[in-house]
């Protein structure tokens, strides 16, 4: 038996009434008490008319004390201890000094955690103060174990904590939180990166619990800081991209500070800012071209000055892949032909293509047998504009039987541009014919080192021939008809033959598609088809100038021929690097990878039929762009989709390319390669700021006050009263059951009634 | 004004440079070079072969582009059209029905990028080779019949600065186009324009042109070097980067 005795108590009706039976009679009670006021409205005598008023309503008062049947509940009550969270930032940022040289900011926390520690145990009769640390997960601290354990945290956020604290995940969820002291520099990097505006101010809101923030650090550190970097991720070659850049100040007031863009370790633009005031941010746009297709990583940087409290931000990488839009050719034609107006005409009427062409229509031997140049057409080779000014604005050049020694029409002051174009990353393609190879006795000097072929000093064969397709044509994207090599022989025997071919010599290193059947040049087949890889760029040769037979010709027989169709598209796709033309395909993943993460690459590995390579061995380099070397080496083998993954353990920040080859027994599956970027430091590193503008907010809409750290002073703390709980028993006693009570109200009623009689009313 | 050009000398000088200029076809061969072919039909098709000649000739002289100055009849059911790109289809009286295997291969070779240039040598409106030509057009084309080709059209640009067309006749001054896409596949002239070219084997011109002389000999010529060019290089004189001085031209 409980003999605990009761400690508190409250009145309550003890009426078997339901309440709206009481509030029924409570209504009539009312109305009694006033239909007795209006009845005595015109009694003169103002005494008499007060004496009966009172008589009724004090007889009112005693019949609603009978009604509602009032008592005394006695309780047996006891006080519980609400819980007081104490939630110190763990975040790496709280690893900056708090101030210039300082103690780290979580040290600084530490310390004032010690100088408080008697007046929050002081608190502790009412409320059972909990310490923990967020980074983000909620973990249990001590002042000590926020000294003896850096912040590392890889991120920063206030509102997961402050939910997780009062949900009280920690195991304390029976007991109610009457508030929050939170220790942070404010610097959130999740949901309120942009401030505590939109949803989070409700989130905040009704969390109804005061938080008191403390904001941890001052604002006079020194830092420059990449702090962000706007860009697409992906860019057309050869087209202007915005590349917008944050850079942020702290304490480099007047700074002129250099802004460099690299793309892997080669300047691509730079460019000066001016720092207005001791926290400025300025931003720095770029315009570049990428002249090639793929991915690249870019590295934005600003210098490090000694006081910077943070280095490690003053670069900042990304990846960005560069695809091509319509393929711009440029096409140049020595004399008119019907090779000339085939080609032309499928490249008019593909709609992947912009089409530039120059021809050469009268020579200094033609004579138009005209008075004026105002009878004919034509204008100045713009030969300036185009292999000067604009040649890189094309993906692909093409040299069409073209090749002139005449001072008007030669090349040769232009051929190192177009060499260096190539080189650079262009196309380049050179079609044969009487001006070509040699024959027009334009060597192009320079140019030809771009070219898979040279001439090799004979004249042309004009014996007709059918080309004959390589073991390497067989296979190669550019002659391969993609249904395998037995279909992809028997296209090519059913093309016509053509008239006649440039004699060349391949050069080593060059790939010859298609050679001539019995046409040999120092003891080798002679080529008709031959392509290289020279720099960074793509060349091909066609020492034929009649592959308009493929297209025209081969019609005589019935349906049209798509093979030459499908031969120039390969070409140009070729030449251009489409993605979709390679049998290997490399892809990092993801293209920019967070410090301390892996470098995740995917391999796809296709057969030179284009079929998923099964159980292919796979060699993958990952090779880093600042040491020139590979760094790490993996080995595995494709799934049945032609499919593999690799992960490198995470590597320095920095940019890398990864390098990939693929074998299926003796025979290559060709190599890819992809470029990704290691960021030298997350989100939480990479910004110094205090971000008291944030802690302040979440002060102020959960009703309590921010304040900066005052060593031994603890502020007012906005604190939920602890409510008392009822742990033991009641009773109720009422207290409407005397008979005193009874003979009031029968005196108050027979006295008024005696009054009325008196007065005159009954 | 426009220069008289065809002497008797530059003629016989023509002559002499045929060797050479078969000499410098050989040398790789005749597929890139223009050599027109002819079309072998009932009627009498072989009237304009050395205009044929003598325009080729023109081309090569006027122009870089490279020819043989020959021209090769074919009927027009050989598979060897396909090696020549142009084609020219001429006849002084009503064409005769083209079978159904000419139908089928005339089809054939312009849908798949081949040229004609139609030349009505009786000047005929209606009649004679005009009605038979536009019946037999109309079954090798049905779904694109003949149309006439505005003086804005590139084929008046592609060399010379032409406005109209000229011809051994001047009865039309517009030529007729059969289109297939953008390009005009079949191109009709009604003036004998072939006439104009045409030499006898002493080298004199074959007919009189009527009504204008000298020089519309001279237009008829450069109107032919205009289609050739036409059928060699499409519509490059329509690229972007012409029309500003053409547009300047033409002021």
């Amino acid at each position: 038996m409980n003999t605990t005795p009761f400690n508190a108590w409250k009145l309550v009706s003890l009426s078997p009434l339901s309440p709206w039976a009481l509030g029924a009679l409570a209504v009539l009670l009312v109305a009694g008490v006033l239909l007795a006021a209006i009845g005595l409205r015109r009694e003169p005598d103002l005494r008499r008319r007060m004496v009966l008023w009172a008589l009724r309503i004090g007889a009112g008062i005693a019949a609603a004390f009978f009604l509602f049947e009032p008592g005394i509940r006695n309780l047996q009550v006891a006080h519980v201890k609400n819980r007081i969270a104490v939630l110190v930032d763990r975040s790496a940022s709280m690893s900056f000094p708090a101030a210039p040289g300082g103690k780290s900011r979580v040290a600084e926390v530490a310390d004032y955690l010690d100088s408080v520690s008697s007046q929050l145990a002081g608190l502790q009769d009412r409320f059972t103060i909990e310490y923990y640390g967020f980074d983000p997960e909620l973990a249990p601290i001590t002042p000590e174990t926020l000294r003896s354990q850096p912040a590392r945290g890889p991120r920063t956020d206030l509102l997961s904590a402050l939910r997780s604290v009062k949900s009280g995940e920690q195991g304390s969820a029976s007991k109610k939180l009457s508030g929050v002291l939170l220790f942070s520099d404010g610097a959130d990097n999740a949901e309120l990166s942009s401030g505590v505006v939109g949803k989070s101010r409700a989130v905040l809101s009704d969390l109804q619990v005061p938080v008191t923030t403390f904001v941890v650090g001052s604002a006079a550190l020194k830092d420059l800081a990449i702090d962000q970097i706007r860009v697409d991720d992906f860019a057309f070659v050869r087209n202007s991209i915005a590349v917008e850049i944050e850079v942020r100040g702290r304490g480099f007031k007047g700074l002129n500070v250099p802004v460099v863009l690299r793309r892997e370790g080669q300047t691509v633009a730079s460019k000066s800012v001016r720092l207005n005031s001791d926290d400025d941010v300025q931003t720095v746009s770029f315009n570049i071209s990428p002249d090639q297709t793929g991915r690249f990583v870019y590295t934005a940087s600003v210098p490090v000055f000694p006081e910077e409290v943070v280095t490690e931000n003053n670069t900042r990488s990304f990846a960005l892949k560069v695809i091509r839009d319509r393929v711009r050719v440029l096409l140049v034609v020595g004399r008119p032909s019907w090779d000339e107006r085939f080609l032309r005409g499928l490249l008019r009427q593909d709609a992947n293509v912009d089409l530039v062409s120059f021809y050469i229509l009268r020579t200094l031997s033609s004579d138009p047998q005209v008075l004026s140049d105002r009878e004919l057409s034509l204008i100045p080779f713009p030969m300036e504009e185009i292999f000067d000014a604009k040649l890189d604005t094309f993906d692909v050049v093409i040299f069409q039987n073209f090749g002139y020694t005449d001072p008007s029409l030669s090349v040769a002051s232009y051929e190192k541009n177009l060499e260096r174009y190539v080189f650079n990353g262009g196309g380049f393609l050179m079609i044969g014919g009487d001006h070509a190879f040699g024959e027009g006795r334009s060597n192009f000097p320079i140019l030809g080192q771009a070219m898979p072929v040279e001439p090799a000093g004979k004249p042309a064969s004009v014996d007709a021939f059918k080309p004959r397709l390589t073991p390497e044509g067989l296979r190669h994207p550019v002659t391969s008809f993609s249904q395998g090599a037995a279909s992809t022989e028997q296209a090519w025997a059913s093309l016509p033959s053509l008239p006649g071919a440039n004699l060349t010599r391949a050069k080593p290193g060059a790939t010859t598609l298609l050679d001539h059947p019995f046409q040999t040049i120092d003891g080798k087949t002679a080529p008709v088809l031959a392509l290289w890889e020279y720099g960074r760029g793509r060349a091909m040769a066609l020492t034929v100038d009649s592959s308009w037979y493929w297209a025209f010709a081969s019609s005589s027989a019935g349906s049209p021929s798509r093979l030459y169709d499908r031969f120039w598209g390969n070409a140009i796709r070729w030449l251009v690097r489409d993605p979709d033309l390679t049998t290997l395909t490399v892809t990092a993943d993801p293209p920019s990878v967070e410090p301390g993460k892996p470098i995740g690459v995917i391999v796809a590995a296709r057969t030179p039929d284009y079929q998923p390579a099964a159980e292919a061995e796979v060699r993958v380099d990952l090779f880093s762009v600042k040491a020139q070397r590979a760094v790490a080496t993996q080995r595995t083998v494709t799934s049945a989709d032609g499919m593999a993954r690799v992960e490198f353990a995470p590597p320095e920040p920095g940019a890398y390319k990864v390098f990939a080859w693929a074998n299926k027994g003796e025979k290559s599956l060709g190599e890819g390669e992809d470029s990704v970027a290691v960021r030298a430091l997350g989100p939480e590193l990479s910004d110094a700021s205090i971000r008291a503008d944030i802690m302040e907010e979440i002060a102020r809409l959960t009703g309590a006050r921010s304040h900066p750290l005052s060593m031994g002073s603890l502020p007012e703390l906005h604190l939920l009263d602890p409510p008392m709980v009822e742990v033991g028993r009641s009773k109720d006693e009422p207290i409407w059951d005397r008979w005193y009570y009874l003979l009031t109200l029968v005196t108050l009623l027979g006295t008024e009634w005696l009054l009325r009689r008196r007065f005159g009313y009954i | 004004m426009v220069k008289r050009l065809f002497g008797r000398r530059a003629v016989l000088g023509a002559l002499a440079s045929l060797p050479w200029l078969a000499r410098r076809a050989q040398a790789f061969g005749d597929s890139a070079r223009f050599i027109p072919a002819v079309a072998q039909h009932g009627g009498r098709w072989d009237g304009r072969l050395s205009a044929l000649r003598r325009l080729a000739w023109e081309l090569q002289r006027r122009t870089s582009v490279e020819v043989v100055p020959d021209a090769r009849p074919f009927t027009l059911s050989s598979p060897k059209l396909f090696e020549y790109p142009f084609l020219y289809l001429g006849g002084e009286a009503d064409l005769p029905p083209l079978s159904a295997s000419e139908i089928e291969n005339l089809r054939r070779y312009l849908t798949f990028g081949g040229f004609m240039l139609a030349d009505a040598n009786d000047g005929s409106n209606g009649t004679g080779f005009d009605r038979g030509f536009r019946r037999e057009l109309a079954r090798v084309l049905p779904r694109n019949p003949l149309g006439p080709l505005p003086s804005s059209h590139v084929v008046f640009k592609t060399y010379f600065m032409l406005e109209s067309a000229a011809g051994r006749l001047l009865n039309k001054p517009q030529l007729e186009a059969c289109n297939l896409g953008r390009r005009a596949a079949v191109i009709y002239c009604q003036n004998d324009l072939a006439g104009a070219w045409s030499r006898d084997e002493s080298g004199d011109y074959e007919f009189e042109v009527s009504p204008g002389g000298e020089q519309q000999r001279e237009l008829a010529f450069r109107l032919g070097i205009n289609i050739c060019m036409y059928a060699l290089c499409l519509d490059y004189k329509d690229d972007a980067v012409h029309l500003p001085l053409i547009m300047n031209k033409r002021r």
